[in-house]
């Protein structure tokens, strides 16, 4: 405990100098910015930065993706109040009674509510980073390839599931995402497989460029197809938070918060996830349901904890298991292998220093935050103003920049190009995207657990099944995509209803 | 006056045709096949005394099985809810506002910078280029005078320039990255 507490100073001291807290606050800043501008999403940010920051020295790298993330994950909730356009799609949410408190005349008052529930909510992750880390950390450390690929394919499935829409669009999209993953040079004969004598294709399909062309060059599409927005109030009355908004809803906080972190522990679902379920269970126990959707203190406070704990908790799998919680950790994921930190159950062997710095940058970060939030409320405003004509090809040189700079290939751009393309597609079609990228994430570590648990096993899947983990895990995942089929669930459903029934009294 | 509804953003929140979803079906169970088809076709290593268990089609070839099974529950999904019916192919109503016209000019002009300027101009000059032709297509308004168009002109050109330089200057100085 106290050498934990020991460490943890140490790791709040090394970035104490001035040098980083410059770099913490023009991060947080352009994060919040990021977050507030209507087409530009936290993964754009943190995989735009990845690429810019991979010359830094590993700690000030991870903490500036730290505080772009946790900034562009609040900034969305000032579009969202401001314009009725969430900035990103985790702050979708926030319109509902955000915008009808600023036509209320309230602006200001919902981006005090807004700041003080997204850093509240960050907070409540932090705890839930530095307690349960530690614990998941160690218990996979017992876990071998059957149980790695039971996580690999759980995470696909409930990404699939809960993403939000059509389940089955989501699952096709995981697997899509995994085939992708094995374009390239496989691991046991480096046979090139699917390359056809492509050199560039043969050195595999990289994730930051792909990333960077779904959520960057697609949306950049989606931007310029959509109408234009306008700032619809430039009057703002006192931002500064009202002691008795945190009082008289701390159950909310509280549940949000939870809510929130555990979503985002969950692999690939993120943050608009989070919001939403944390929105649906507040106005589930609130005394004024009727408030809900026309203005409601209490429905923006819960959207607003539950997407911003759901960013520290999305970094607890990446840290224990190597598996993202949402599209932002899957791209702060990739900046970790960039800059050798092995994320995944060693981490806490090999480099327990890391763990405590992660703890340190959220609540520098979070504090920058709080420092933005009550502070840059008119410069915000002049920034929703630049017309999107004159923003969209400044993103889009942005992001061929990004593609390009990891590997300096051109190819990479081409990478980014077709994925923007896909993506675009794709969503048109309602796929969502975050089970798509989480395969491309996890088709490593799915393909070499699957192989290594069959070789190890001379063939017998029977190890997949019987192994206690495993057999979770496989039932769960089993369990989530009968869910998905209507007739399936139906039937569940009455079978449920059947065990718990009230045997009838024989006359 | 009316309140406006809440912006919908999630993608998934309109439906779409069930046959659009149909013909969504038979793309993925092409690609499906097509990829079994190539993983069949890979060398399994057993000459060099290499497991079946780690044949590199193995794996692909599984993903592959997956997307055939998924794209058939598509299918029979969309055929259920009607994509063989006369009339089931309509197009979505258009949204408000929305114009594929902007759409097609928009990766038009990010195809020409990626594919036609990069790497084949100094990459500031391809920047200021992009730049000035994007802001100009979108806030050029038909009917307008010669002097009323000078001022998007302008701000064209100096956005361009500035925008060339700032990213040269901050990557190339301050970050330490090459730029293409």
């Amino acid at each position: 405990m106290l050498d934990g507490l020991s460490q943890l100073g140490t790791a709040f001291a090394g970035f104490m100098s001035p040098g980083t807290l410059f770099n913490v606050l023009w991060a947080t800043f352009l994060g919040i910015v990021i977050g507030a501008l209507p087409g530009l999403t936290a993964t754009m940010g943190v995989a735009l930065m990845t690429t810019l920051t991979f010359t830094m020295k590993h700690d000030q790298a991870i903490l500036v993706l730290v505080c772009i993330y946790v900034g562009a994950i609040y900034g969305g909730s000032r579009s969202a109040i401001l314009l009725n356009i969430p900035g990103t799609p985790a702050s979708a949410c926030s319109t509902l009674d955000g915008f009808p408190l600023a036509r209320q005349g309230l602006a200001g008052r919902a981006m005090g509510i807004s700041t003080t529930g997204s850093w509240l909510g960050t907070l409540f992750g932090i705890v839930c980073v530095a307690l349960f880390t530690p614990l998941l950390s160690e218990a996979a450390l017992s876990f071998q390839s059957y149980e790695f690929f039971w996580i690999g394919v759980f995470g696909i499935v409930i990404a699939g599931t809960l993403a939000g829409g059509d389940p089955l669009k989501g699952y096709i999209a995981g697997f899509l995402g995994l085939w992708i993953a094995t374009i390239g040079q496989e691991p046991h004969y480096n046979h090139q497989r699917f390359a056809y004598g492509w050199t560039d294709l043969a050195g595999g399909i990289g994730l930051l460029p792909a990333l960077v062309g779904v959520f960057g060059v697609a949306e950049v599409l989606q931007a310029m197809r959509a109408p234009a927005y306008r700032v619809t109030s430039k009057a703002v009355d006192s931002i500064f938070p009202r002691i008795a908004d945190v009082t008289k809803y701390w159950r909310t906080i509280l549940r949000s918060g939870a809510i929130g972190t555990f979503i985002g522990v969950l692999p690939g679902l993120g943050e608009d996830t989070a919001a939403w379920s944390s929105y649906a269970a507040a106005r589930r126990a609130s005394k004024e349901k009727e408030k809900f959707g026309k203005g409601s203190v209490e429905g923006l406070m819960a959207a607003e904890t539950g997407e911003s704990a759901c960013v520290p908790g999305a970094i607890i799998p990446v840290l224990t298991l190597a598996v993202p919680g949402s599209a932002p950790a899957a791209a702060l994921m990739a900046a970790m292998m960039i800059h050798d930190i092995k994320p995944g159950p060693m981490l806490m062997v090999e480099t327990p220093q890391f763990f405590y710095q992660i703890i340190a940058m959220l609540v520098i970060a979070d504090m920058a935050k709080l420092l933005f939030g009550l502070t840059l409320v008119r410069p915000l405003l002049w920034i929703l103003l630049v017309p999107r004509e004159r923003l969209m090809p400044i993103i889009f040189v942005l992001c061929t920049v990004g593609a390009f700079a990891i590997t300096q290939r051109v190819f990479d751009i081409y990478v980014m190009l077709f994925f923007g393309l896909v993506g675009f597609v794709l969503r048109e079609l309602k796929f969502p995207m975050a089970p798509l990228i989480l395969g491309l994430v996890l088709g490593e570590l799915l393909e070499q657990n699957l192989t290594r648990g069959l070789v190890i096993s001379s063939g017998d899947i029977a190890p997949f099944f019987t192994r206690p983990v495993s057999g979770v895990l496989a039932a769960i995942t089993i369990f989530s995509i009968l869910w998905s089929m209507p007739p399936a669930q139906r039937r569940i459903r009455a079978g449920i209803r059947g065990v718990f029934r009230r045997p009838q009294r024989a006359d | 006056m009316p309140q406006p509804e809440p912006a919908s953003v999630l993608p998934h929140e309109e439906k779409l045709p069930p046959r659009t979803d149909l013909w969504t079906a038979a793309v993925f169970l092409a690609a499906g096949l097509a990829i079994i088809y190539a993983s069949w076709r890979m060398p399994t290593y057993r000459e060099q005394l290499g497991q079946i268990y780690t044949a590199p089609g193995l794996v692909p070839a599984l993903y592959g099985g997956v997307i055939v099974l998924l794209g058939l529950w598509l299918a029979l999904r969309s055929v259920g809810r009607g994509a063989l019916r006369a009339g089931a192919g309509g197009r979505p109503a258009p949204r408000e506002g929305y114009s594929s016209m902007r759409l097609a000019g928009a990766a038009a002009l990010c195809l020409l910078f990626a594919v036609g300027m990069v790497g084949r101009l100094p990459f500031w000059m391809a920047t200021a280029m992009f730049v000035f032709l994007f802001i100009l297509l979108f806030e050029w308004r038909g009917g307008q005078a010669w002097r009323e168009r000078a001022r998007p002109i302008v701000t064209a050109a100096l956005t361009a320039a500035g925008t060339g330089i700032a990213v040269v200057l901050v990557f190339e100085r301050v970050f330490l990255v090459r730029l293409p």
